[in-house]
């Protein structure tokens, strides 16, 4: 329909309207990932930048044998493990709850599910610690308590500390649940018809219409999870401040050395092993998606 | 016709059954804002106290003799009786009978300590008014409409003008250059924390100003970016190649096409970022550690914990930062929850 002159002049437009967008990641992104590469080879200190001297990968050495890393790296994978899968049930029993027709108000339940993930940290925080203190909180005095159950050993024991951490996990699941309702609100009524009428029950419409039609969204949803764990923040901004101890790991770490010791070089190390490890989980990911994410044809 | 009476009983009690499992989810999931609602109001007495109930209550004084006394339960032969305790005594006390003080003092055997004090509920709010005591609100409010309004500006024209280029034109590399847009998405914050935050402190000098809060920004979001495209694409090319017969340009497509039929999601798009804002303390406490009075609501709230901290102040804290997202989510409900939507992630 039109010509190639006109194709050409088309994407010169649109080359000009995504430009802001390239401009910003080549200042924003590009830049400062190469710097940081160039940065963990040197023994760049923000106290005596002038010292700067390039080092090779003495950093990458150092951080081989660094004992600290290695236990708050994996601390994080482990944190990932239990939180993703968990975030992502919740996310898709409540988002499957309610689509149910015959609730009462389910733009309502929806928009209560979804506040505690607006929540500033601050407030998040401060709440669930007062919640689970261990004399004045509710969590023992009116749940643990009356049902029989062990008290919660409050949040400066390791075990009460992750249990907190998986439970503060769950109310991070608005963004994930906000796509998977929509996406469960676009599958077509017309599937669910047909299996009603070859006699297939609730459990069998989730399993083979429900779920692989929504397969795109739990993708999306669970890379959320998985960048959200590993420090990233996705429509949903969770941290209080760099240095503050709740956050993962890794995340605790790479900020003790960054603005406790100002060791850039080194925290920017870290980082980059960050990366590679979070890039080959994402990469994964993206190739295990083959099999199991449901594209419809355009 | 009775088979098919008992299936409709059936019925309505599934659908019964349903809407308490999910009213029941629903409380347990947010029972934590319960106690932060109530904490906030509770009086300062009473957490050093443990016999006092887990609702905001304070103990009841009585007037006697121009004096006030507090209320205590006292066993007797016959039964409890609720007396005011006037002369605390380790093995024997003195109490009045309010109802009928002239009678005199009545004396009772036992330690005063093993008594349960009379408890009546009692809201205060205190915990907040200190905090509009120690925060200068109007200067606060201020620094918080200029971040939240600037950054809301830049990132949704950004967005929008971004989102459209990628789904209507034939960008050069377009695919590519998507891609790499989904990648930095995942990517992890800290990579580029490090040497963006040596350009801005060091090269850029914006230590203490809200440059850095702000002027990111204003080059998009990717996350925003996505959803957009994603919705800008299902609009019809149809409708878009009529225009452009009738000679109107990209802009005016835009406007008069693409917008028009895609609002929600911009509008959408504009709350996710407001709420995103709203909430961000990192950033604001890293860069504007050095000027206490441009913090945004929610960092300078953070700044300020040192001052006031209370188990009452903390909770009213966390009920201040949250009330204006929460008012917003929830006068946005009806097309906010179905404003995302995702469907073919295509690669």
């Amino acid at each position: 329909m039109f010509s190639s002159s006109y194709q050409a002049k088309r994407g010169r437009i649109g080359l000009l309207l995504i430009s802001p967008w390239v401009i910003g990641f080549v200042l924003l992104k590009l830049a400062p990932i190469v710097a940081s590469f160039v940065f963990s080879l040197t023994d760049f200190n923000m106290l005596k930048p002038q010292d700067i001297s390039f080092i090779g990968l003495s950093n990458y050495a150092a951080l081989a044998q660094d004992e600290t890393l290695w236990s708050v790296v994996f601390g994080t994978i482990g944190l990932a493990v239990i939180t993703v899968p968990l975030q992502l049930l919740f996310a898709l029993l409540l988002a499957a709850l309610l689509s149910n027709e015959s609730i009462i108000g389910r733009n309502f339940y929806r928009t209560l599910i979804f506040l505690p993930s607006i929540i500033p940290g601050i407030a998040v925080f401060s709440v669930w610690f007062g919640f689970v203190d261990p004399t004045s909180g509710w969590l023992n005095q009116l749940i643990m308590e009356p049902l029989g159950l062990p008290p919660y050993p409050g949040p400066n024991s390791e075990s009460g500390r992750n249990l907190l951490l998986i439970l503060l996990s769950l109310w991070n699941i608005g963004p994930a649940f906000l796509i998977l309702s929509g996406a469960m609100m676009g599958v077509p009524k017309e599937l669910y018809e047909a299996a009603r009428v070859d006699g297939a029950g609730p459990v069998y419409r989730m399993l083979n219409i429900t779920l692989p039609v929504i397969s795109p969204a739990i993708f999306f949803s669970l890379l959320i999870s998985l960048i959200t764990v590993f420090g990233g923040s996705v429509l949903l901004d969770r941290s209080i401040s760099f240095s503050s101890g709740f956050q993962s790991p890794v995340d605790w770490y790479i900020a003790e050395i960054m603005f406790g010791k100002q060791a850039l070089g080194y925290a920017a190390g870290i980082a980059w092993i960050m990366f590679v490890l979070v890039m080959a989980i994402a990469v994964y990911l993206f190739r295990t998606a083959d099999r199991w994410v449901f594209y419809p044809v355009e | 016709m009775s088979t098919n009476f008992s299936l409709k009983i059936w019925d309505s009690i599934g659908k019964i059954g349903i809407n308490l499992i999910v009213l029941l989810v629903v409380v347990i999931y947010l029972f934590p804002i319960s106690y932060m609602a109530l904490t906030a109001v509770k009086d300062e007495a009473q957490f050093g106290d443990p016999n006092a109930p887990v609702w905001p209550s304070r103990k009841v004084e009585m007037e006697y003799e121009g004096e006030p006394y507090p209320l205590h339960v006292v066993p007797f032969e016959d039964g409890n009786r609720e007396l005011l305790l006037v002369q605390p005594r380790r093995n024997a006390s003195q109490f009045i009978d309010p109802a009928e003080p002239e009678s005199g003092l009545i004396e009772w055997e036992g330690s005063w300590r093993t008594l349960e004090p009379v408890y009546e509920s009692y809201f205060t709010f205190e915990a907040f008014s200190d905090w509009f005591e120690i925060l200068d609100f109007r200067q606060v409010g201020y620094n918080t409409l200029v971040v939240v309004g600037l950054t809301e500006i830049g990132v949704v024209v950004v967005s929008v003008l971004v989102a459209y280029g990628f789904a209507r034109f034939p960008i050069p590399y377009g695919n590519v250059l998507f891609l790499i847009l989904i990648g930095t998405i995942i990517l992890p914050e800290k990579i580029t924390l490090i040497p963006t935050y040596f350009a801005f402190i060091n090269l850029f000098e914006w230590q203490g100003t809200w440059w850095p809060l702000i002027a990111p920004h204003f080059f998009g979001s990717a996350v925003l970016i996505f959803l957009l495209r994603q919705n800008f694409r299902t609009i019809p090319r149809e409708l878009e190649e009529a225009a452009l017969i009738d000679g109107a340009g990209p802009m005016r497509i835009l406007f008069s096409v693409i917008l028009p039929m895609t609002w929600p999601t911009v509008v959408t798009v504009a709350l996710l970022h407001f709420f995103f804002i709203w909430n961000e303390t990192r950033l604001a406490s890293l860069y504007l550690l050095s000027a206490p009075d441009k913090h945004p609501l929610v960092s300078s709230m953070l700044a300020r914990g040192g001052f006031i901290s209370g188990a009452n102040n903390l909770q009213a804290r966390a009920l201040i930062t949250m009330v204006v997202p929460t008012i917003v989510l929830f006068m946005s409900q009806k097309f906010f929850m179905r404003g995302v939507q995702i469907t073919g992630l295509e690669k």
